[in-house]
């Protein structure tokens, strides 16, 4: 069977060792690891179906029986449920054990569809392996099996055929335990047992993809992969998910070319083989229709034409070079979802070759740069698992950093740690958090003090350690500096940090120093250039001329949108390195297509400052290039070569340049599958930031915005996937009681929502849960105007 | 011996045969293309994608043959049937179907993984074509008409023998009954593409009958 496990759990339980014999041969198996995993650990597989290495057991299927020696004689238990103990006798191959085996695969089958060659689960299917190896090779059962309607959409990514389930419990474990939105249920009893979701409600669970591969059969499948491939028409690659900053690893599976399924691979130290649907799914838009293929080059009229490399690279130089020597600003944005060898030769070429500092991977929606690269006290993921108490003051961890989520919710559920939770309004953490704090944004710095000086409960939760906080902005109205206030507490606290970012790669963008106050390798710059919302200023007042545009789609992306297109719009030339026309892109001058995801090698590093790889499954589409040999090309055109030959020699040149980096090859990458946390032992990191204790500003006003993300949005990599791209929550404003009914608001109508930077007419929606004075609005979603980072909001009845 | 002698000898049978077929009724060979031969029943000539005999396709786009061919020459893939005007019967139809005959070695290993016996071989082996392109046989040329016939790339082929599109290769069932008493006399295999002659298997209640 595909066992998801690459080494199999760790022993997770206690420290004394116990001896076992196992089929004649004699082990040490840490005291209360469950029997089915010592044997495995050992060499010896024992069939299963609902025992999962990361799900508490349940003993629902029988598959894994096994034959005990007690004193009152030879006994059938479940190898699943039953911890090994100190001179415990198993034989899993004894004549009864297999027996017991047959009998429970017979059992399985008499209502088990014949299905599988219609079935996507089949050639890659648990129960089709396990009775090719266990079954009994014929069945007595010639009745009529049990029916049920075929395939069900339980959600508008996965499908039910109840027919085909063997009730084995792991669905509704997951979504049960691991991601607590349990949806998903048995019904009825004995024969008539059914999983199924409640009636009215959809298996809207931003995890339910992970279900689909934990099924032990082909009961639940996705509509994304959905006979689109058999198993044995799939090159199955590892690799690292493009989505989060977790680094997720996973396997990357196409067909014919073409990217069809991403699996999670059970990685320890990040995502357990757990993925959120928007990381599973998130795969479409790879082989997206609208992909660029070639260089356009804009015309007068605002249409693009195609253009050939040639072409369209000359002209970019020249106007660049002319901008450059005129001593007029040039500005560089993006470059966070790339690899970091694209981000060591973007920040080379701004560097070098257009001589500017102003450089910005992140859109003015994160942290101090040198706080999020260089932080003192950086705290690792599996950190979680050991803290007694856990922080989490920042965005809901299960909109943006989903991974996360179920680290802190496996940390709090079923290691003891306490959860304190401060957040403007409901967050997916609730139902865990020991001390939940909510708090108008513009008001954390008064919250901070009271947490510094009082002598209350959250103060003495967070004064016992070990601690670890999960730091950042919870919406786009919060000062950034606020949570670098909480840092320098927690550090005086003792505990660790972990400060959050978002875009994939950004970890890795920032180490390559793509940031205004940051030089490769996590060190400082002499003289910082702007950040992103600088840059959007200077090029909207004419200061700075020349925009690079790296992956990076300001006009959606930046929390003042209309900053950006007036940006864009007022800027003297503008050139996007893009996979698609996104309403940025549409706006420059020159838009050259790069290879995504899965189309180039490299490595990327994620927020605990792990270095993974990424790999080549696919080609990129038409003539697409890596984003690095473009910037080469370039260079050289404008008279000073960056140099540069391949990924691989800028993996070399990283290796030995850049100076928290010295000595991570990628022939270490690929050997440690989890790949490594820089700095390693023989490297130095110039730069380590204390995090400041300035509180950001303070305002208040009679309505603030929390203005945050949703996991599915409008993002471009969203909008062209089929899957996800109608799973926006759509632009509401939600408002307690008691302030929509001081502005004559009632639920449903159509209120005009006002900041000093943009405006838009949304739906109200009333949610007694929402505080006094807080308005919530989800950010970017489809056809909606931003509304800026200034969180002093009007609400007036359209 | 002598050299001669060895010569001669080695001879006999060439000199045997060549006096039988000049003089008497041997003949072992035939004038072709002006004579066809009857060929053997289980004959291996080009595929046919059969249908059931209400029109539907049998293939449901599963990819066992395609995973079965040593030759790696079958291209398929499946997409959902839809209930409205559905192409097969179940969930899944196979909406491309593609064989490279340049590359097939006529085993029949397809015909024995189909799980529908949509996939069979007919007679016809005359399928050389002027360029490789069309040796490609998509849907187009395999799927049999809804009225039982089965499409030739050249039908104006003076070569081609359309009869024998009419003959099935006598093909076993994977499910063959290895002896088991019950299926003595059952007959497992047909002379003709298309829907089975058997009656379907009877049905729990006409069973408890
Ligand atoms: S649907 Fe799948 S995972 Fe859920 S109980 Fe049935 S077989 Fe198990
Ligand atoms: S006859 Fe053999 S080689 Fe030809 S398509 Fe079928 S399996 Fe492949
Ligand atoms: S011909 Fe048969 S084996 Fe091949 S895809 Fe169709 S149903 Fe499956
Ligand atoms: S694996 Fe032990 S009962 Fe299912």
């Amino acid at each position: 069977m595909t066992d998801l496990t690459r080494e199999g759990i760790k022993a997770t339980v206690g420290e004394e060792m116990v001896k076992v014999t196992v089929d004649g041969q004699e082990f040490e198996a840490p005291k209360g690891q469950m029997l089915i995993q010592a044997a495995q650990n050992h060499g010896t597989y024992i069939p299963r179906f609902c025992w999962h290495p990361r799900m508490r057991p349940v003993g629902m299927c029988r598959m894994c029986l096994v034959e005990m020696e007690t004193p009152k004689g030879r006994v059938l238990i479940t190898a699943c449920t039953n911890p090994v103990a100190d001179g415990m006798v198993i034989d899993t191959k004894s004549e009864v054990a297999k027996k017991a085996q047959e009998g429970v695969l017979e059992f399985l089958l008499i209502n088990h569809p014949l299905d599988c060659p219609v079935c996507d689960r089949g050639g890659e299917c648990p129960l089709q392996d396990h009775t090719i190896a266990y079954g009994p090779g014929e069945s007595r059962f010639v009745e009529e099996k049990r029916h049920f309607e075929k395939p069900i959409k339980i959600s508008d990514l996965v499908y039910l055929d109840r027919e085909r389930c063997i009730l084995c419990a792991r669905c509704t474990r997951f979504s049960d335990e691991v991601s607590g939105d349990p949806l998903i249920e048995f019904l009825d009893r004995g024969n008539f047992t059914q999983i199924n979701t409640f009636p009215d409600q959809p298996f809207a669970s931003y995890f339910s993809g992970n279900t689909v591969q934990i099924c032990p059969v082909g009961a639940l499948t996705s509509k994304a992969y959905r006979f689109r491939a058999r198993p044995w028409d799939l090159v199955s690659i590892e690799s690292t998910c493009p989505h989060c900053t977790t680094g997720d690893r996973i396997t990357v599976q196409a067909s014919q070319n073409e990217v069809l399924r991403f699996l999670g691979v059970d990685a320890e130290a990040t995502n357990w083989s757990w993925l959120s649907d928007k990381c599973r799914f998130g795969f479409e838009f790879i082989e997206s229709p609208d992909r660029l293929t070639s260089p356009m080059i804009r015309q007068e009229d605002g249409s693009f034409t195609e253009a050939t490399w040639t072409e369209a690279l000359e002209l970019v130089a020249s106007r660049f070079t002319e901008i450059r020597d005129a001593g007029k600003g040039l500005a560089v944005l993006g470059g966070a979802r790339g690899t970091n060898e694209d981000a060591y030769a973007l920040a080379k070429f701004a560097r070098e070759v257009l001589s500017t500092n102003n450089i910005d991977c992140q859109l003015d929606d994160g942290l101090d740069p040198q706080f999020l690269a260089a932080t003192a006290d950086r705290a690792r993921i599996s950190d979680l698992d050991s803290a007694r108490t856990i922080l989490v003051w920042g965005p809901d961890l299960k909109e943006e950093h989903p991974t996360l989520y179920l680290r802190v919710r496996h940390a709090v559920q079923e290691k003891g740690a306490r959860l304190v939770l401060i957040h403007p309004w409901r967050n997916g953490l609730d139902d865990r958090a020991t001390h939940k704090l909510t708090y108008r944004p513009g008001s954390g710095a008064a919250l901070l003090t009271r947490l510094q000086s009082e002598e209350g409960e959250v103060a003495t939760a967070l004064a016992e350690g070990p601690l670890v906080a999960l730091l950042g902005r919870t919406g786009y109205g919060e000062d950034g500096r606020l949570a670098e206030a909480v840092a320098a507490h927690v550090r005086s606290l003792g505990g660790k940090l972990l400060p959050l970012a978002r875009r994939s790669n950004v970890y890795g963008a920032l180490d390559m120093g793509l940031a205004p106050s940051l030089a490769p390798g996590r060190a400082t710059t002499d003289n910082p250039g702007k950040n992103a919302a600088q840059i959007l200023e200077g090029l909207a007042e004419g200061s700075i001329l020349g925009l690079l545009m790296v992956g990076s789609d300001p006009v959606r992306d930046v929390p003042n949108g209309e900053l950006a297109r007036q940006a864009l719009e007022q800027a003297r030339f503008v050139v996007a390195l893009d996979q698609f026309l996104t309403d940025s892109s549409r706006l420059a001058d020159v838009v050259l297509p790069v290879e995504g995801f899965a189309e180039k090698e490299g490595s990327v590093t994620n927020v605990e400052g792990r270095v993974q790889k990424v790999n080549r499954v696919v080609p990129g589409p038409g003539q697409s290039r890596p984003d690095w040999s473009i910037l080469d090309d370039l260079s050289d055109r404008m008279g000073r070569s960056i140099n540069l030959v391949s990924a691989e020699a800028i993996a070399k040149e990283i290796a030995t340049e850049v100076p928290a980096y010295v000595g991570v090859t990628w022939d270490m990458l690929d050997a440690e599958k989890d790949g490594v946390v820089v700095p390693l032992p023989e490297a130095t990191q110039p730069l380590v930031y204390l995090p400041a204790d300035t509180p950001g500003k303070s305002f208040s006003g009679e309505l603030v915005l929390h203005y945050a993300r949703t996991m599915f949005d409008d993002g471009v990599l969203m909008r062209h996937g089929p899957s996800l791209e109608h799973l926006a929550p759509g632009a509401v404003a939600i408002l307690n009681f008691d302030d929509a009914r001081r502005l004559g608001l009632s639920d449903g109508d159509q209120a005009d929502i006002k900041t000093s930077q943009g405006s838009a007419r949304l739906t109200v929606r009333i949610d007694p849960s929402m505080n006094h004075g807080l308005v919530y609005v989800p950010f970017n979603q489809p056809g909606i105007p931003s509304l800026g980072s200034d969180p002093v909001v009007t609400v007036t009845k359209a | 011996m002598s050299g001669l002698g060895a010569f001669l000898r080695g001879l006999r049978v060439t000199g045997k045969v060549m006096v039988n077929t000049v003089f008497g009724d041997g003949l072992v060979t035939t004038k072709y293309p002006q004579e066809f031969r009857q060929k053997p029943q289980r004959f291996h000539g080009r595929h046919v994608l059969n249908r059931y005999p209400d029109g539907m396709e049998k293939c449901i786009g599963c990819e066992l043959c395609a995973g079965a061919c040593p030759a790696r020459c079958i291209y398929v893939r499946g997409r959902d049937n839809p209930s409205d005007e559905p192409v097969s019967p179940g969930e899944r139809y196979g909406y491309v179907y593609e064989i490279n005959m340049l590359r097939c070695i006529f085993c029949g290993l397809c015909v024995e993984a189909c799980p529908t016996e949509a996939i069979t071989m007919t007679h016809l082996f005359e399928i050389s074509t002027a360029n490789r392109r069309d040796a490609i046989y998509t849907r187009q040329e395999l799927l049999m008409r809804p009225d039982g016939s089965v499409p030739h790339m050249f039908p104006d082929d003076p070569l081609a023998q359309l009869a024998e599109l009419d003959t099935a290769d006598g093909w076993l069932r994977a499910t063959a009954p290895s002896g088991v008493a019950a299926y003595e006399g059952v007959q497992a295999w047909q002379g003709t593409p298309g829907p089975a002659s058997w009656a379907p298997e009877p049905t729990q209640d006409e069973r408890d009958a």
